[in-house]
């Protein structure tokens, strides 16, 4: 019970700040359930992340497996809710006014300002994931690299990408 | 021929369930062609335009799109009912999976390929981030935002709950002063 009301409150928490989605709460969501609270090994993140990765929809999905690891069904219920929950509740209220003011300066300012964040989210996101350890691993992040060139040089859907990595990795490691 | 919205709650719950259950490898592709191509509830402008919104707001893209498009077909009700269209199936699927894999991913050669798949999803969002960044590669303000971003979070493992708000700050001072 107290393990669902924490995830519930830190999760809630990471939701609002989860600007670009997953990536940008990796390194946070990494560094709370291994270091903070031991719930998950560094090998068991990775591992449940790339389970993830072969179910269709948002990879915010993620999370429901640790909470489904943590707590069982209820976990799984409660760390996506928690995660996805405010943010939605944010997304409802900023859209009208979003709409209102298209070609205001300020909400221009708002469009260009985030996009580095969210970059720089989304590169932090992926180097964590590839370093699970906090070592660096040249087989990981040479599968990473892999798939990152194969993402930007083809028109491939992700999904042989991932299978890609799947095979490399069967022989890598 | 102009645009139709989903005509009522059944027609947006099943648009929603199409997207999740086919979005393997990626979800907006799915979305663009389930809402534009197929149903034609949107221009492909309007769903640019959507999907504008939702990159930099908190919570997953697609989450957060089916949110405010619910809200604009059909108010409170529409957003919960995309919402959770959306996350229905895929939830019960990854569930599954999940359930599987523990029975026997105690296997040598199974976590190998596992952790392969994870390093490639990996690698999935760095050409995320260069997509979205390459507009960004001549502003000087921006490279050296990214950098300082980058290195707080992933090297020096900076709390996210301090990074955020201190870089949002001067992002937006720098954007709106049209330094960025």
């Amino acid at each position: 019970m107290n393990v669902l009301v924490d995830m519930a409150g830190y999760f809630s928490l990471l939701s609002l700040i989860s600007v670009g989605g997953l990536p940008a709460v990796l390194p946070e969501l990494q560094r709370y359930v291994i270091e903070v609270k031991g719930w998950l090994t560094p090998d068991q993140f990775l591992q449940l992340y790339a389970i993830g990765q072969a179910a269709p929809g948002p990879n915010m999905l993620i999370v429901s497996l640790i909470g489904w690891k943590v707590a069982g069904l209820p976990g799984a219920f409660v760390a996506l809710a928690a995660l996805c929950g405010p943010a939605a509740v944010l997304s409802y209220g900023v859209a009208g006014l979003w709409e209102r003011f298209k070609g205001s300066p300020w909400r221009l300012a708002i469009q260009r300002g985030m996009v580095p964040l969210v970059v720089a989210f989304t590169l932090a996101g992926g180097y964590v994931l590839a370093t699970p350890n906090n070592v660096p691993d040249w087989r990981l992040w040479l599968i990473a690299s892999l798939a990152a060139a194969g993402m930007l040089g083809t028109k491939l859907n992700p999904l042989w990408l991932l299978a890609g990595g799947g095979v490399l990795g069967a022989f890598l490691l | 021929m102009p645009p139709t919205p989903p005509r009522n709650l059944v027609e947006l719950f099943t648009g929603f369930l199409a997207i999740g259950a086919r979005s393997f490898g990626g979800v907006m592709p799915w979305a663009h062609r389930t809402m534009v191509e197929e149903r034609r509830w949107l221009t492909p402008e309007d769903f640019a335009e959507t999907v504008g919104l939702c990159q930099f707001l908190p919570g997953p893209n697609i989450g957060n799109a089916s949110i405010v498009l619910g809200k604009r077909w059909f108010g409170v009700r529409g957003s919960i009912v995309a919402f959770l269209g959306l996350f229905a199936l895929p939830f019960v699927w990854v569930l599954a999976l999940a359930s599987l894999y523990a029975d026997f991913g105690t296997h040598h050669l199974v976590r190998a390929i596992v952790i392969g798949i994870g390093s490639a999803a990996a690698g999935l969002f760095i050409s995320t981030a260069i997509k979205l960044g390459r507009p960004l590669a001549r502003r000087p303000a921006a490279i050296v935002l990214i950098a300082a971003c980058f290195v707080s979070v992933a090297l020096m493992r900076v709390s996210l709950f301090i990074v955020l708000p201190v870089a949002a700050s001067i992002a937006l001072l720098l954007a709106w002063r049209k330094q960025l």
